[in-house]
């Protein structure tokens, strides 16, 4: 069976909070999962006290040599995983935020010029983007 | 439309007559009757007395008196301020403002001679100005003088305890003061700039600990804020403050200061009462045996400290016993600073320990948030996974929050 690194939501209603947990991938979302690597509050935290021009901030705590060991064995992350092991430097960077709003815009922008044209048109347009 | 009348106050034929609405329209237009805006008003006694009195006696409260509170209290029924001398009479708003520019002209005025002397050398066409701010000068001191001689009788006594009655009906509401803007500022940096002590700060300018914490927490927001170019309400601050009873701040390091001491705002050293010690209690003791204020405070609670170290300032007691025991000054000095040292070490050493907690994080800057992540271990969950100081929400636990007795109010704020 499949070990997934993933993340089993907590919290109350509007209050998300996640473990992320090493669990098999057919085992219900909340169940008692192989390991609780961490854990990731969604919710972005004022700048802490006394630091006038900060930024917003997610807490996330995270095992990393505990991460990196499931990796090593095969475990396979979600891609919300995927996307917070990558900022530590587990993983390669998958998703990349502004490259594909990027291609999205193009993409779109693409569409929008051409659209007097008929419709295979828009898949030739498509193309060059991807 | 026509304005709406109350039906239950008129005989139920009129209410629906035109004449009456027609009266109503037409209705003249009160010139002293500014708050309210409809223009069918129903002259009651009520309201007719209200606006007499708003006309009349409390005409005196629109306008604040300058350098006094601006209370009910301190007035009589017909608005004569009670405190004042029978010669005392109101300035006029010009009268204030023209004494508000000659109080800012005065700094100019004492510089003046510095400056004077050092322009005889420069030009004729320069001494001609000179002299007329001589002559401008003695015009003004004698007008001081004057002023002198005459205000014993202008001048308005400080409050008393009865003029600081905002509810005259409640006899037993006194307002109390406030902290001064300086104060404030004082405080804070003594904390924040000279390193000091909350507890320090708190015994230097007779302000509650809680109150000093509170201080520093807020004027750094201030601060905050003003970095951030938000607007502030300082207008509206100033113009509050104004009108109430504020603690003023005494810099003695200034030398016109020289013998005064700090106004104390509040008591400093009250023993707060603990719950556990509301109820009354009877234990035999043996006589025999010590029972000390440590027994008293365990027969209340167990875990209740004794008096002696719940109160606000300990220090201030181990002082006053080293003066009882009889110490020379020279060996009492040595041992408060000791003990002063030794609570800066223990704040310094604690924020060493915060600034490397936040060291040690990562940061990982994103397009709208940074993603902080803290190196935790999963071995702190223990052999049987139920240990409490491990990551992550637990398995199998009921959230308790709902609970009697949980706390959900934050009983502390991160400053």
């Amino acid at each position: 069976m499949v070990v997934r690194i993933r993340l089993a939501r907590f919290g109350k209603k509007h209050a998300p909070f996640y473990n992320i947990v090493v669990a098999h991938a057919r085992t219900a979302r909340n169940s008692k999962p192989l390991e609780v690597l961490g854990t990731y509050n969604p919710l972005p935290q004022p700048p802490r006290p006394g630091d006038t021009f900060g930024r917003p901030w997610k807490d996330v705590r995270l095992d990393i040599s505990r991460a990196r060991y499931w990796i090593g064995v095969g475990a396979q992350p979600s891609d919300t995983a995927w996307r917070l092991l990558s900022m530590v430097g587990i993983l390669e960077p998958k998703y990349r935020v502004t490259q594909v709003q990027g291609q999205v815009i193009k993409a779109d922008s693409a569409a929008k010029s051409l659209k007097p044209a008929p419709a295979p048109a828009t898949s030739t347009t498509l193309t060059p983007a991807e | 439309m026509p304005p709406r009348l109350r039906t239950s106050n008129l005989p139920s034929s009129a209410a629906s007559s035109p004449s009456i609405r027609s009266q109503c329209l037409f209705h003249p237009i009160r010139t002293s009757r500014e708050l309210s805006q409809t223009s069918c008003q129903q002259v009651t006694a009520r309201r007719r007395k209200f606006y007499e009195w708003l006309n009349g006696p409390g005409a005196q409260l629109k306008e604040p008196l300058p350098g006094s509170t601006n209370y009910l209290g301190a007035y009589d029924k017909y608005g004569n301020l009670v405190r004042a001398s029978p010669a005392w009479q109101r300035k006029s708003r010009a009268e204030l403002q023209r004494e508000k520019e000659m109080k800012q002209a005065e700094p100019v005025v004492k510089a003046e001679p510095v400056k004077a002397e050092t322009e005889k050398t420069e030009g004729a066409s320069e001494g001609q100005e000179e002299v007329d701010e001589l002559e401008m000068q003695t015009r003004r001191d004698e007008e001081a003088k004057r002023k002198e001689t005459k205000d014993d009788d202008q001048q308005l006594p400080p409050e008393t305890a009865e003029d600081l009655r905002p509810f005259p009906q409640n006899r037993f509401f006194r307002s109390q003061p406030v902290l001064s803007e300086d104060l404030r500022e004082a405080i804070y940096q003594r904390v924040k700039r000279d390193g000091a002590t909350v507890s320090l700060a708190s015994v230097e300018f007779g302000v509650s600990n809680e109150r000093v914490g509170a201080v520093v927490r807020l004027k750094q927001m201030e601060k905050e804020w003003i970095a951030q170019g938000k607007i502030l309400a300082v207008p509206y601050a100033r113009a509050v403050l104004e009108m109430i009873p504020v603690t003023p701040f005494i810099d003695t390091s200034l030398p016109e200061n020289k013998g005064k001491r700090p106004v104390p705002h509040e008591p400093i050293n009250d023993l707060i009462v603990h719950p556990a010690t509301r109820q009354q209690l009877f234990v035999p003791v043996a006589e025999s045996r010590q029972f000390t204020r440590e027994d008293a405070g365990k027969a209340f609670d167990n875990h209740l400290l004794p008096a002696d170290d719940r109160i606000p300032h300990p220090e201030l007691v181990k002082a006053e016993r080293e003066l009882a025991a009889g110490l020379p000054f020279e060996e009492r000095r040595r041992l408060v600073e000791g003990r002063l040292k030794a609570e800066q070490a223990k704040k310094s050493k604690e924020e060493a320990r915060k600034a490397a907690a936040i060291a040690s994080l990562k940061t990982v800057p994103q397009r709208r948030w940074d993603f902080v992540f803290q190196d935790v271990s999963v071995e702190a969950v223990g052999k049987k996974g139920r240990d409490p100081r491990g990551v992550g929400w637990r398995y199998g636990f009921p959230h308790e929050d709902r609970k009697k007795g949980h706390v959900k109010i934050p009983t502390r704020v991160d400053a």
